[in-house]
């Protein structure tokens, strides 16, 4: 599925601002993303398995709130960053 | 309600012509009581085009001046303008444009203490902001205070808005609950921003704040907004109130403003570093580590002498193609933990970036993994740059 890549991860990703991956929920989803991007996924989860507070991920348009949300494959996911700039 | 003199509806005839204005929403506008926090990338075009729809009474904060890197993109300022103030060129170019509106100079920072008093003013709050703790005080301040808070933030070719705090729907700590730590995210003066960002979500949110007055059109409550500039894709996300939100939840734990500590854009402006002579000063970390910091002028007298130390740098590369300290070593923050093997523990390290945020940040990295000689460089590479070598130019 295609994944959206916000403006400061994409660092991760060669600059690639839509990136594919796949997995049945969306925690495998960031694990497999990792293995093809190493270190994105602490970027956004930490360490008590929780989505880091300036982070939202996004499934169809609507904010993922546990990440064992379960994916059919194909769903539009967009990772989002809070941004400072002015 | 004040009716519109024949100078009004001559100059906004082309909204007058417009059923959704006409003469009751331009009556409207020009009631309206809007205060614009920040004049710099979002608060230029947005007070720009509110000043040219006549918004009854216009009100600008902002403390700083107006500096060389500004003008790429903060469309108020002309070139002989830098070192003025902000606020005061804003509202002589705002009056010259329009001279039939009201003008009102805040020339302050925005802070826990004024904030409540300076918004009980105005109708609508324009986030014009450039740093997480404002925006979380403008985003508090305006939920406390029952006030819309257009909101707009931008970072290198990419952009969101959104309409906060606005008949019943979320507020930006709904959305992101708490401020990222320290440099989890970088800044704009880190790194970088597409001067024509700013022009196009600070031209929204004058967009949503117009619908707002006049009571026209969807607003972007509820919604996200999201701009990317280099694919030329606007998408929208769908944001709902959180019932656990802190600020404006069932049970909200802010209750009153407060300030939040961070490092922000805003205090990376040349001249910001204070030079010091005491070599022995440390600071401390949040994780309440001792750091030692070496002043500008004290590296420079370290390296005349040719004491044997690295300087590292831990900027990202275009800022360090833009100027670097004459032999030193680059390691990029982000790559630092997997490049720990070009760097001898043995050795005395001076670690600096722009202004001293991500060189401490890369010291914690550092000292995590053995380093025991390590100085963090007070004010980066900004205060070399003023206190010793003008000749580098510092993003």
């Amino acid at each position: 599925m295609k994944i959206h890549i916000p403006s400061p991860l994409r660092s991760y990703t060669k600059n690639e601002s839509i990136v594919e991956s796949h997995g049945s929920s969306v925690r495998e989803l960031l694990q497999n993303l990792d293995h093809a991007y190493p270190g994105i996924r602490f970027r956004m989860i930490d360490e008590q398995d929780g989505i880091r507070q300036h982070i939202r991920i996004f499934v169809e348009r609507n904010q993922v709130t546990d990440l064992s949300m379960p994916l059919k494959g194909n769903e539009l996911v967009h990772i989002i960053c809070a941004l400072s700039g002015g | 309600m004040d009716s519109l003199s024949r100078t009004e509806k001559i100059r906004y005839s082309r909204h007058l012509l417009l059923p959704e204005i006409g003469i009751a929403g331009q009556e409207k506008l020009k009631q309206a009581k809007v205060l614009i926090i920040g004049a710099g990338g979002l608060g230029s075009p947005s007070s720009l085009y509110l000043a040219a729809a006549g918004i009854g009474t216009l009100g600008i904060v902002d403390f700083d001046l107006i500096d060389a890197t500004n003008l790429q993109r903060q469309v108020l300022y002309d070139t002989d303008a830098v070192g003025k103030s902000k606020v005061q060129m804003a509202k002589e170019r705002l009056s010259r444009l329009n001279p039939e509106i009201t003008i009102r100079m805040h020339d302050q920072r925005f802070s826990a203490s004024t904030a409540k008093e300076l918004i009980a003013a105005y109708d609508i709050v324009i986030d014009g902001t450039d740093n997480f703790s404002t925006r979380y005080l403008v985003n508090d301040a305006c939920v406390l205070m029952n006030k819309p808070n257009v909101y707009g933030s931008i970072f290198r070719f990419e952009g969101q808005s959104s309409v906060f705090s606005y008949a019943g729907g979320p507020c930006y700590r709904c959305l992101f609950p708490e401020p990222p730590e320290g440099d989890a995210i970088p800044n704009c003066a880190e790194g970088g921003v597409l001067g024509v960002i700013a022009g196009i979500i600070g031209c929204i949110q004058a967009n949503e704040c117009i619908k707002i007055i006049c009571s026209i059109g969807k607003t972007l409550k509820g919604r996200l907004l999201l701009f990317d500039s280099l694919a030329m894709s606007f998408d929208e996300l769908k944001i709902d109130r959180n019932p656990k939100c802190p600020v404006c939840g069932n049970l909200p734990t802010i209750t009153e403003l407060r300030d939040q500590d961070e490092i922000c854009a805003s205090q990376n402006q040349p001249g910001a570093p204070t030079a010091t002579t005491n070599s022995n000063r440390v600071s401390t970390t949040k994780e309440s580590t001792v750091m030692k910091e070496i002043t500008a002028i004290e590296l420079k007298k370290e390296l005349s002498s040719g004491k044997e130390l690295v300087v590292l740098d831990v900027r990202t590369p275009p800022e360090v193609a833009l100027g670097r300290l004459e032999s030193c070593v680059h390691i990029p923050l982000q790559e630092l933990n997997q490049r720990l093997d070009e760097l001898d523990k043995e050795k005395d390290i001076v670690v600096y970036c722009k202004s001293g945020g991500r060189s401490r940040r890369a010291i914690e990295v550092l000292q995590n993994h053995g380093f025991k000689h390590l100085r963090n460089l007070t004010g980066g590479i900004t205060a070399w740059s003023f206190e010793v070598d003008p000749s580098i130019v510092v993003g």
